[in-house]
């Protein structure tokens, strides 16, 4: 039994699952939907800004600049990010919880347990496909962002190529640190689901509570790209907050490396850890040890509910 | 269960059984937990917020007043202790979802996973007392945890913000927490519905996860976010200094725009339990420290909006019989 064997039987796996399915079909729409939001809602507001002009220059008043002058085309794609971090993470966690949970239901670690096969090898083939159906996932959300780019009258430079490119790769990252926590919970936890709800307590605390202890983002400012940039008010508490959670605070990491990366982040924003881009791939390297441990010391006997 | 006990005996037969194993496996508890703690991290870091502001305005008047100038000009910070349940209101809108969902998918699995319910459906008992019984569960679970939640920061209230709490206040709460549980209400109809119907209950659950998705989070998240006042940190108008008979003017000229944005937002429940929720708790500014009585004849489309939506997935889920071959499939 090699390692691609059971990568391919996993993602054979995977593909037949209709969850996963209807999670992908969801996130690649939403993800062509956010490049026209993003263009809709910047053309909506130069439209008021003319407007503005119009009564503000009638009145004799000073015309401040368009905030939304000169802002890059990848900034259209503003909502990739957020649809990134519920809709694709979500999606991870779920792939995740299905090639341990699949495998525990068919009865087949048992089996699998009496091959000669070390364990840490099967644990290594289980995270590799985990890592593959995040790739296809990106790689889905990729393929529509770049159709909805050129389909947009946007002027892209090869710079901003790039800037995609990154901003992909940045995604593919957080996704997979949730997959392979969902992974690692699946293998440790036996019943039902309690791998995916595990992860999801995780994923809903770091996305919807800790922006609120480091900077007072309230839940549904902290899926709004514009909304979720907030400054950290000026008070100790959340000074000292900020300083303590924000290593941790990962979704807020994420999004202020998409904004950097992807030309909307306001001027002068500081991150809430002073190394976000460290503390992805911590979170991503953390995520990858626990799923490679929980996997490795999984009970081949498959638990109670084998 | 004995075949002599009344329907209504034999409906709280299963309903009783379903909250001794909550309690016992401390589902119940962790609940309550969680969803408080979120709700009071929210409603904490905003009274913190808050009084940072407050200080901050007294730093300056004290500025303007030593330098002997008008302190009128800066704006005081206002306070009414019901605003600072936005965040509370908001950790419901989502937090409180996922509990009410995991709460229906476990009612639905608890007999499923062990074959007891195709057992228990060969008694004399008719589907729609099981399924009642299961959804009162349900109704009776997002009651008591949102009693917690309300009690726990209505007692806050008063200590945090410094301002007693009127009885009128305390009305409002109370409606607050009845949009809840119909909220809560619907979402467990809709975890338990989808998991009893499913080929597995954990496949029922991933597709109620994806309609959660898709109804507490995209929807109005599309609607926020195409907001032409959330596409600039602080507003466009604000940041344009336009006044509001002017912005109402240039409003008016996106009419097709806004009517698309607030069709997509309608779309979702929560966005109705939010407006609702907002305007009764003052949390929006128009209708802060406006009587009760206009705010809900004006927000009554909302409630009856809420109120569709869990009788209808309630009734949904009690008339559609459960399929014994289904269940035995269950793999």
């Amino acid at each position: 039994m090699t390692v691609m064997l059971i990568v391919r039987q996993a993602l054979s796996g995977i593909v037949r699952d209709r969850g996963v399915l209807l999670l992908v079909v969801i996130f690649a729409a939403m993800v062509a939907v956010s490049a026209f939001l993003g263009w809709s809602a910047t053309n909506t507001v130069n439209a008021i800004y003319g407007q503005a002009v119009d009564w503000l220059t009638a009145q004799g008043a000073v015309v401040p600049p368009n905030p939304m002058h000169q802002t890059p085309p990848l900034a259209s794609l503003r909502n990739l990010p957020v649809y990134i971090s519920f809709l694709g993470a979500f999606a991870a966690i779920v792939i995740g919880q299905e090639l341990v949970e699949a495998e525990r239901r068919a009865g087949v670690l048992p089996l699998i347990g009496s091959r000669p096969v070390p364990h840490g090898r099967v644990a290594v083939a289980r995270m590799l496909a985990l890592l593959i159906a995040t790739a296809f996932l990106i790689t889905v959300a990729g393929a529509v962002a770049i159709l909805a780019l050129l389909s947009l009258p946007l002027q892209m430079q090869v710079a901003d190529w790039g800037a995609l490119a990154w901003a992909l790769l940045l995604g593919w990252t957080y996704m997979s640190a949730f997959g392979l926590l969902a992974l690692g919970f699946a293998a440790r936890l036996q019943g039902t689901a309690a791998g995916l709800l595990a992860a999801t307590v995780v994923w809903l605390a770091i996305t919807f509570v800790l922006p609120a202890l480091t900077g007072n983002v309230n839940p549904t400012a902290a899926i709004n790209p514009v909304s979720a940039l907030a400054l950290v008010p000026d008070t100790p508490v959340f000074h000292w907050l900020s300083r303590l959670l924000g290593p941790v605070s990962l979704s807020e990491a994420f999004g202020w490396l998409e904004a950097r990366t992807m030309g909307y982040l306001p001027e002068g924003l500081a991150p809430r850890a002073p190394l976000p881009l460290l503390g992805l791939w911590l979170a991503f390297v953390g995520s990858a040890a626990f799923a490679f441990h929980a996997n490795k010391t999984l009970d081949p006997n498959g638990g109670c509910d084998a | 269960m004995p075949d002599t006990l009344s329907p209504m005996a034999q409906m709280a037969t299963i309903g009783l059984r379903d909250a001794r194993e909550a309690l016992r496996d401390r589902f119940v508890l962790v609940a309550i937990a969680a969803l408080t703690l979120a709700a009071l991290v929210s409603f904490v870091t905003g009274a913190i917020a808050l009084n940072g502001d407050a200080a901050t305005y007294a730093q300056a008047k004290a500025l303007l007043l030593k330098l002997g100038k008008d302190a009128s000009v800066i704006a005081a910070p206002e306070l009414y202790p019901l605003k600072l349940l936005r965040g509370t209101i908001e950790q419901i809108e989502i937090m409180g979802a996922v509990i009410a969902l995991v709460a229906g998918y476990r009612a639905a699995a608890a007999e499923r996973g062990n074959q007891a319910l195709a057992l228990i459906l060969t008694r004399p008992l008719h589907h729609w007392q099981y399924l009642a019984a299961k959804l009162a569960g349900g109704v009776g679970l997002a009651a008591v945890l949102l009693a917690v939640v309300f009690t726990v920061t209505g007692m806050l209230l008063p200590w945090v913000s410094g301002v007693a709490l009127s009885a009128g206040d305390a009305l409002r709460l109370v409606i607050a927490w009845g949009a809840g549980v119909l909220y809560l209400a619907g979402i467990y109809a809709l975890g338990f519905g989808l998991s009893l119907w499913a080929r597995s209950p954990a496949a029922g659950l991933i597709t109620a996860f994806a309609l959660w998705l898709m109804v507490v989070l995209v929807a109005p998240q599309i609607g926020d976010t195409m907001d032409p006042d959330n596409q600039v940190a602080g507003g466009i108008y604000a940041q344009l200094s336009v006044p509001k008979a002017e912005q109402d003017r240039i409003k008016a000229g996106f009419a097709l725009y806004e009517t698309i944005r607030g069709g997509i937002e309608q779309a979702s429940v929560t966005k109705h339990y939010e407006r609702l929720t907002f305007a009764v708790l003052g949390i929006k500014d128009s209708y802060t420290g406006k009587p009760l009585g206009p705010i809900l004849t004006e927000k009554r489309g909302d409630l009856l909006f809420l109120l569709f939506f869990t009788l209808g997935i309630g009734g949904v889920v009690l008339l559609r019989p459960i399929n014994p071959d289904r269940l035995t499939k269950e793999t």
